[in-house]
């Protein structure tokens, strides 16, 4: 009932944008001072759906990307063409403000398309963490890569591979009798709602883009506080050989297992061990009226293995999507995407199984943009998964989206 | 009233403006007169600053250089209501607004209706020009570096023009149902020319501020002198 209140009163302030007495209450171009050094930008977004009991689109216990509120204002404050500072402020469904982003640019020299990025720095791995607000996302819900909560934990451990296997298709709220008892939300395979903090240098030149990381968390859990002994070494290499066509090439590797989820199972001294190592390949193609994109994400979280049946391989999962989008007349257009999700097996007691359900969505859509900057959302999302206690859930949704 | 919806006030001046002047007709004019002009100053007194790009923290590095504000200085004065035989035109005009640096070159583009702009990019980067105003909607889609796609404008009214891919690229189109109207130079001066002898109503018009309406004489084969200042 809240969120509904929210998102009424975001429409009524949104929609009078188009009235003459409350036209140009709200802005519409970002806002600028000193000469330009000062930039705020912003955008606020409603997204309303039906319950999603089978928790398809939860991105922690609490929060699910089809019913979410979220206001956004990013402010850029350029320091003499060589330091920027750059932020994203931001709250969802009315939670406390958090520093999304928060970093320092450096460009040693003006005229070499060379940067330094210091602080919670955006995603180097693939593409889609980077375009995740709501006005770069044809649809409204996420890719499954960048959202679906698995039941692996950083601060928890299954014991077994019986115990891996009872929490297959509850990555919402998952239990392991290893570190943290409590249940809690699991890791997606890279998450698109928190940055990671550290050091990131990107270059390009030409066709190409270079960009290397090393940062405290890992793809699936990023982290302001390192949690561990170990860091991340991420990097993405980017050609666009033509107008239009992007090519995408990311990997990324660092220990997710916390110290104290490490020390319950093996022992102290070994947590630098539990990796996760990441590949990823993306492709965009745009052209007149449509843009293509698809993502491919392969992880792979190295485990203790402590108790029999052991876990004696890594777990896998391979995420892949196709996305859409073509445009049909001035400020309408129609999306489509197709993702799956599926996972490496283990054997338990009762024989091989994936260790995680495996996921496909089909979600189609359209957008309308009401002005430039304000536009309104419809999505039809079809979802199946091979385990869990709902396996097949259909969903609508709306969203409207205002930015400036 | 607030200088908000003051502004709105007077953006929707000018769309109505435009629009009357295919219906509003001055006073006669004496045969055999020689036409005159109108010139004067459009002195602004308002800070023009260039729209910037949005803070986008998803960045991997810098994006290009900040932009030039010099074009946002330029205002379009024109008739509020044209002089009779105003609306003969025998050929299809047409008019330029390049893509180039991340800009739409001109930023103020001032035409008859009836004329077709090409659109073309000179940019090594996709664009892709829209505009959702009433006056005018389309969308050209995306296209690359060398091409160009022509839009015919047949109403009278200001197009807002965007690209889709970079927010901060816009334009303003002021489509015309007559030809008398000028923009101004690099000091705010201008000329109207060819104006049949007469009294007329005049505006200024800068970054979707007009002015009032205000009279001027054009005598016979003379200039009749009109300053503005915009706030």
């Amino acid at each position: 009932m809240k969120l509904v209140r929210r998102a009424a009163l975001f429409a009524v302030l949104a929609l009078g944008h188009g009235l003459p007495a409350r036209a140009q209450a709200l802005p519409s171009e970002p806002l600028s001072f000193g000469d330009g050094r000062v930039t705020i930008g912003g955008d606020v977004s409603v997204s309303v759906a039906p319950e999603d009991t089978g928790f398809f689109n939860y991105t922690d216990y609490e929060h699910s990307a089809l019913r979410l509120f979220r206001v956004g204002v990013t402010t850029s404050i350029g320091m003499g063409g060589h330091f920027t500072v750059l932020g994203e402020l931001r709250s969802e469904n009315g939670d406390r403000v958090h520093a999304y982003a928060l970093y320092l640019r450096i460009r040693p020299w003006i005229d070499r398309p060379f940067d330094i990025q210091a602080g919670r720095v955006p995603p180097t791995f693939g593409a889609f963490a980077r375009r995740a607000y709501a006005t770069d996302n044809p649809l409204i819900a996420y890719p499954l890569a960048y959202q679906y909560l698995t039941s692996l934990r950083a601060d928890a451990l299954p014991v077994n591979a019986d115990e891996l296997l009872s929490m297959r298709g509850r990555g919402w709220l998952s239990s392991f009798s290893l570190g943290n008892r409590d249940p809690a939300a699991g890791l997606p395979l890279a998450s698109a709602f928190r940055w990671d903090t550290g050091v990131q240098l990107h270059a390009a030149s030409g066709m190409m883009d270079v960009t290397g990381a090393v940062t405290t968390g890992t793809l699936s859990n990023p982290l302001f506080a390192d949690d561990n002994s170990g860091r991340q070494v991420a990097g993405r290499l980017s050609v666009h050989p033509i107008t239009g066509l992007l090519l995408g090439a990311s990997a990324a590797r660092g220990p997710f297992v916390s110290t104290t989820a490490a020390r319950g199972a093996v022992g102290d001294g070994r947590d630098g061990e539990f990796t996760q190592t990441a590949l990823g390949g993306d492709i965009e193609y745009s052209h007149a009226y449509y843009l293509v994109r698809a993502e491919t994400v392969l992880s792979e979280w190295k485990v203790p293995s402590v108790g029999w049946p052991a876990i004696d391989a890594p777990l896998r999962a391979l995420a892949t999507y196709v996305e859409g989008r073509y445009k049909v007349m001035p400020g309408v257009y129609v999306a489509g995407r197709i993702d799956h999700l599926g996972f490496s097996s283990v054997t338990g007691s009762r024989g091989p199984q994936t260790w995680e359900a495996p996921v496909t969505r089909v979600e189609v859509g359209g957008g309308y943009s009401i002005q430039r900057n304000l536009l309104l959302k419809v999505s039809w999302q079809y979802n199946t998964r091979d385990g869990g206690r709902v396996t097949r859930e259909t969903l609508a949704a709306a969203q409207l989206v205002f930015w400036f | 009233m607030t200088a908000f919806s003051r502004r709105t006030r007077r953006r929707a001046l000018t769309t109505t403006g435009l629009v009357a002047l295919a219906i509003a007709l001055p006073k006669p004019v004496a045969q055999g007169a020689r036409n005159g002009a109108i010139a004067g100053r459009v002195e602004l007194r308002r800070v023009a600053s260039p729209v910037e790009r949005r803070p986008t923290v998803a960045d991997l590095g810098t994006p290009a250089a900040a932009l030039d504000i010099s074009d946002r200085l330029k205002s379009v004065v024109y008739l509020d209501s044209a002089p009779r035989g105003a609306f003969e035109q025998v050929e299809t005009p047409r008019a330029v607004m390049d893509q180039h640096g991340e800009r739409f070159v001109p930023h103020v583009l001032a035409i008859t209706t009836g004329t077709i702009v090409d659109f073309p990019n000179s940019d090594h980067i996709y664009h892709n020009v829209f505009s959702l105003s009433k006056t005018r909607q389309f969308d050209l889609g995306r296209y690359a570096s060398g091409h160009s796609k022509p839009v015919r404008f047949d109403r009278a009214g200001v197009v807002r023009v965007f690209c889709e891919i970079h927010s901060h690229m816009n334009a303003f189109i002021l489509v015309f149902s007559h030809p008398f109207y000028s923009l101004t130079d690099n000091d705010g001066r201008y000329r109207i020319d060819n104006v049949p002898p007469g009294s007329y109503n005049v505006i200024a018009w800068n970054e979707g501020v007009s002015s009032e309406a205000r009279p001027v004489i054009v005598p016979d084969g003379g200039v009749g002198e009109l300053d503005f200042t915009l706030r």
